[in-house]
């Protein structure tokens, strides 16, 4: 039985909480706010209850063997140090850590403490995102990618959110090198970065405000990106994050022989290969074959809804399971080490550009603390 | 000083959620009362259209003291209850999760509490509360409901954050009144209606699925019209002797959903709706809430029993403690709150 506890009894900690409810063999034995009300409110909706405000004393009492940490960027690497210190294993909300540096120090800390970490971008394991990379791995691409495109969405409606964050300059969203891009991005460029090589040659950000953002307040706050990404075998990559295009998160991923599209909203991939057909058929066939793609998308979620596979968390689960499976059975952790560094060294070129000093020069700097070995 | 008040127009009040539906109304009415050393907590996002026009109708609103904040913030709220007597805490949080709403209602509360005893000089804390804390599920139809009815047990269960919310937040008030004798009443109005406040109460029916599905049919709605809702809560805090009470706010004439609905249709065109009898909604409820379970939360559940009875099984009201222990009369009779309530769709629609 895995033991469990989580740190940090905000919002998306419901969201953790259900997801490990559905995973078998493991326990949430302990929950840590300092808050010590916030962590009460979930564990008695739980029935969780051991209740801490301190995280020592947590990890001294409790012993979890993973701890899931859900609390605003700034804290993830004094926790996530502490965590590994006590000897937990770690699961990180997105994004991972404020720099690619530290990203890079607490991977190495982890490994030096013989123990596993990885983040929360649960977008990666969604039904269709999994028959992607199983699909790619198969070969379906015909090679290498050789352009990539990634498409965020996110909805200036849900004000429970942006409204606070607008108004508020002390926010902690605010507070971040790349402010609202920096809590949001990270899903849709983890995407871009499984399928890139570790160097890239070219990274070109481009960020405005739209007139919505403006309309609200906030004048330093952006919310419209383009990235355009080049990797050293010349695979180019697009990102696109928006408030203004709505109800698009996707990956595409163009190869010689085919293009896999991944839309998450609508839970669909649509397969396309590459292919020719000769005169006026070029007109009838392809359109045929797109229909029978989206046709055999509905047959599926259809088909998932009566397995009861098609919940909301379907991701987080999969992630989460996967996680403490590379725990128990000692295999690899789910997401690629060199895929977190990655994504969170994208995003300091990205707020670099975009930010310029504010973002090499983190209004809330976390640098590695001396890490203390703990026993392998 | 108004012998028939706790409290005198030179003692200071704090107003909570001042540019609020209800609270800027509450600043108005204190403001015609005479009291005038008044602090307005807001939100730095809030838009302050509301509340600037309740300060302009009278001059003493230049006096009053605008503070931007945030309640989770025990500074902010050090800030605010410096010096003050009554604080009327209307400041309300509409997060969808439990934690957002358990954040800015009970810890927002717990902070405002906090500093008040430290920093104010405590005469009574006027706590808003709602009524969605109360669970109707074991009461008939058509039963009584009032102060003494039952608290919801399971707000989880009603898949409703903003009732936990506030049943959390009226635990805490309570229990700050049990061990630090803090004074205090409890307000929950009804279904608040009125200008500047376009959307129909969930309790008339929902929009969920496209067209807007009637629920509440024959029902009677709890409704109370903005500024009397607002006098109310205003005398709360200041009449002597009810320290510990709870008042439930509902109008002296109440309409029925439909005679509601037909008002409404009149005025806002174009309006379409269908309809459902109680034990089909009943039943459906019952249906959503077991699949909901079967299928582990696939469908979250949104409709389910308890919901149901407490937003469309249909009770009866009372504000005979408002007028007993308040004297509190609705200073705009239901005829002409619709009128005004209506008029915001462009005509003036008759009931």
């Amino acid at each position: 039985m895995l033991r469990v506890a989580i740190i940090g009894c905000g919002k998306v900690a419901d969201q953790h909480v259900n997801a490990i409810r559905r995973i078998t063999d493991c326990r949430i034995v302990a929950l840590c706010d300092r808050e010590l009300l916030m962590a009460r409110q979930l564990g008695d909706r739980f029935q969780i209850s051991s209740c801490f405000s301190e995280v020592d004393e947590m990890l001294k009492v409790a012993k979890p063997d993973a701890v899931h940490i859900t609390t605003p960027p700034q804290s993830h690497f004094s926790l996530a140090s502490q965590c590994l210190r006590a000897g937990s294993h770690v699961y990180l909300e997105k994004p991972f850590a404020i720099t690619a540096e530290d990203a890079q120090a607490l991977i190495d800390f982890a490994d030096k403490c013989g123990l596993k970490m990885t983040v929360g971008h649960n977008y990666q394991f969604t039904l269709e995102m999994l028959e992607m990379r199983r699909l790619a791995r198969k070969g379906f691409l015909g090679g290498k990618p050789v352009h990539l495109e990634s498409y965020w969405s996110y909805d200036l409606g849900d004000t429970s959110y942006v409204g606070p964050v607008l108004g508020n300059p002390a926010h902690w969203v605010r507070q971040l090198p790349g402010q609202l891009f920096h809590n949001i991005i990270s899903h849709g460029i983890a995407k871009l970065a499984e399928f890139l090589d570790d160097e890239l040659t070219e990274v070109v950000a481009k960020a405005h405000q739209s007139q919505e953002l403006g309309g609200l307040g906030a004048q330093e706050v952006l919310d419209e990106l383009r990235v355009l990404i080049r990797d050293k075998s010349g695979t180019t990559a697009f990102f696109c994050f928006s408030t203004q295009i709505k109800g698009r998160n996707q990956l595409h991923i163009y190869g010689p022989a085919g293009t896999l599209s991944a839309d998450i909203i609508t839970g669909s991939l649509i397969r396309n290969q590459t292919r020719s057909f000769k005169s006026y058929l070029t007109y009838f066939v392809p359109p045929l074959n797109n229909a029978l793609e989206h046709l055999r998308n509905l047959r599926l979620n259809v088909a998932d809804f009566i397995r009861r596979r098609l919940y909301q968390d379907f991701g987080m689960k999969e992630l989460i399971e996967r996680f403490y499976n590379s725990i128990r059975l000692g295999g690899p952790p789910p997401i690629p080490y060199r895929e977190i560094i990655l994504t969170a060294q994208i995003m300091d070129e990205i707020f670099t550009q975009i930010y310029g000093d504010r973002a090499s020069k983190p209004l809330t700097p976390m640098r590695p603390e001396p890490a203390v070995a703990t026993g392998e | 000083m108004n012998l028939a008040y706790i409290a005198s127009p030179g003692d200071r009040i704090l107003v909570t959620g001042s540019n609020g539906f209800i609270g800027a109304k509450v600043v108005e009415i204190l403001l015609e009362y005479g009291f005038s050393k008044l602090h307005c907590f807001v939100r730095p996002s809030s838009q302050l259209g509301r509340l600037e026009k309740a300060l302009d109708q009278f001059d003493a609103g230049e006096n009053v003291e605008l503070i931007i904040g945030d309640l989770l913030s025990r500074d902010d709220c050090e800030k605010a209850t410096e010096g003050v007597s009554i604080i009327y805490h209307l400041a309300a949080g509409f997060d969808k999760s439990f934690a957002g709403a358990f954040m800015n209602s009970a810890l927002a509360t717990r902070n405002l509490l906090d500093a008040f005893l430290k920093f104010g000089k405590p005469k009574r804390f006027v706590n808003i509360s709602s009524f969605a804390v109360y669970s109707n599920l074991r009461l008939k139809r058509g039963a009584l409901l009032d102060e003494t009815c039952p608290l919801e047990e399971e707000p989880q269960e009603r898949f409703d954050a903003y009732g936990f919310g506030k049943l959390k937040q009226e635990e805490l008030v309570r229990e700050y009144g049990r061990n630090n004798g803090l004074p205090h009443v409890i307000v929950r109005p009804g279904a608040v209606f009125g200008a500047g406040k376009r959307e129909l109460s969930g309790r008339i029916g929902v929009d969920t699925f496209g067209i807007f599905i009637h629920l509440g049919r024959n029902n009677i709605l709890p409704l109370t019209f903005v500024d009397n809702c607002a006098e109310a809560i205003v005398l709360a805090g200041l009449k002597p002797g009810v320290d510990g009470e709870t008042f439930n706010v509902v109008d002296n004439e109440l309409l029925t959903s439909r005679q509601f609905l037909e008002a409404y249709r009149k005025a806002a065109k174009g309006f379409r709706s269908i309809s459902i009898p109680y034990p089909l909604a009943y039943g459906i409820c019952l249906l959503w809430e077991k699949y909901s379970k079967w299928s582990k939360g696939q469908l979250p559940p949104a409709f389910n029993r308890r919901r149901c009875a407490a937003e469309w099984k249909g009770n009866r009201y009372s504000n005979r403690n408002l007028h007993e222990k308040l004297g509190w009369e609705p200073r705009v009779p239901m005829a002409q709150a619709m009128a005004s309530y209506l008029s915001q769709f462009g005509t003036n629609g008759t009931v």
